[in-house]
């Protein structure tokens, strides 16, 4: 029971910092190769790891994607896809795609005179399952060291998850203490004093018993 | 359609949030009241003390400052949306 229990907690924990990885917006500095766009198959489970910008979009099994194309600092490459977010899930209210992917091609630089910008992003990139993160800001910096600026977003919605959880936890705590826990102790003084009762009565039937015994 | 569905959610989400908080901070204001009455020596019965006191709490700042509710989330969306889009 109590393996379970943990097993359950911690299922659940690592879901919630699974989707807060996923939704939370993250920074990479990059340089810019190239932008495309592709035709994308999305009938499969893996949809939603693609945006539905508008209505349409839910019904179709294929469309186009834009894409851009990028090479971290570390000299690692990640792709990037290009969506709006629409006023569906995760909230960003992305609308300015097509400025993005003029933005990012109008920063495209080769690896002998490198640009560097940083791109702000969430999601992930899995190549099994051909997941890209979504791409939402570029900004340029000076080089490839460049801080990444406070993550004030992050700070601000972990601050505001963490008060919400513990908020619930310390009332969850008061409301067992005064409700649940002499609720239980008493159930269990009960059960004591129903146990004393029967050995009680026990002995009493054995020692008439006894007294039929041969002495 | 997809900004309709939005809509609605936030509006059923944010009014249960509200109807909560503006029950319980009113029934809050009628224990201030009766704990008011209880401890002080008033002339005017309990019920028509607090009755009053109601009525003024229903025309007070601090029930309207409930409909933050719907105004702080919206504040926040339009200021992701040209923050993400504009800025």
């Amino acid at each position: 029971m109590r393996y379970i229990g943990w097993t359950l907690l911690i299922i659940f924990w690592v879901l919630v910092g699974a989707v807060l990885h996923y939704t939370l917006p993250q920074r990479d500095i990059v340089r810019i190769v190239n932008t495309y766009e592709e035709r994308q198959e999305l009938g499969d489970w893996t949809r939603m790891f693609w945006s539905r910008p508008d209505t349409q979009s839910d019904g179709l099994i294929t469309r186009d994607v834009q894409f851009i194309q990028t090479v971290r600092a570390n000299g690692r490459p990640m792709v990037y896809r290009n969506e709006d977010t629409g006023w569906s899930w995760p909230p960003y209210f992305k609308f300015d795609t097509s400025n993005l992917y003029t933005e990012a091609a109008d920063a495209v630089s080769t690896r002998a005179a490198p640009e560097w910008y940083v791109i702000t992003h969430y999601g992930w990139r899995n190549e099994f399952l051909t997941v890209f993160p979504n791409a939402i800001s570029i900004r340029q910096v000076e080089g490839p060291d460049a801080s990444k600026g406070i993550p004030w977003i992050n700070i601000i919605v972990l601050s505001l998850i963490a008060a919400f959880f513990y908020a619930i936890w310390v009332r969850w705590r008061r409301f067992r203490r005064a409700r649940i826990d002499p609720r239980l102790e008493e159930l269990q003084d009960n059960w004591q004093a129903a146990g004393d009762a029967a050995r009680a009565k026990r002995g009493r039937i054995r020692r008439w018993l006894d007294t039929w015994k041969a002495r | 359609m997809v900004l309709v569905r939005l809509l609605f959610i936030a509006f059923v989400v944010l009014s249960i949030i509200y109807l909560s908080l503006s029950l319980y901070s009113r029934s809050k204001a009628r224990d201030r009241l009766e704990a008011e009455w209880d401890a002080g020596d008033f002339e005017i019965p309990r019920e028509s003390y607090v009755r009053a006191g109601l009525a003024e709490y229903d025309g007070s700042l601090r029930r309207k400052l409930i409909l933050g509710v719907y105004v702080v989330p919206m504040s926040v969306v339009i200021l992701i949306i040209y923050l993400v889009n504009f800025a």
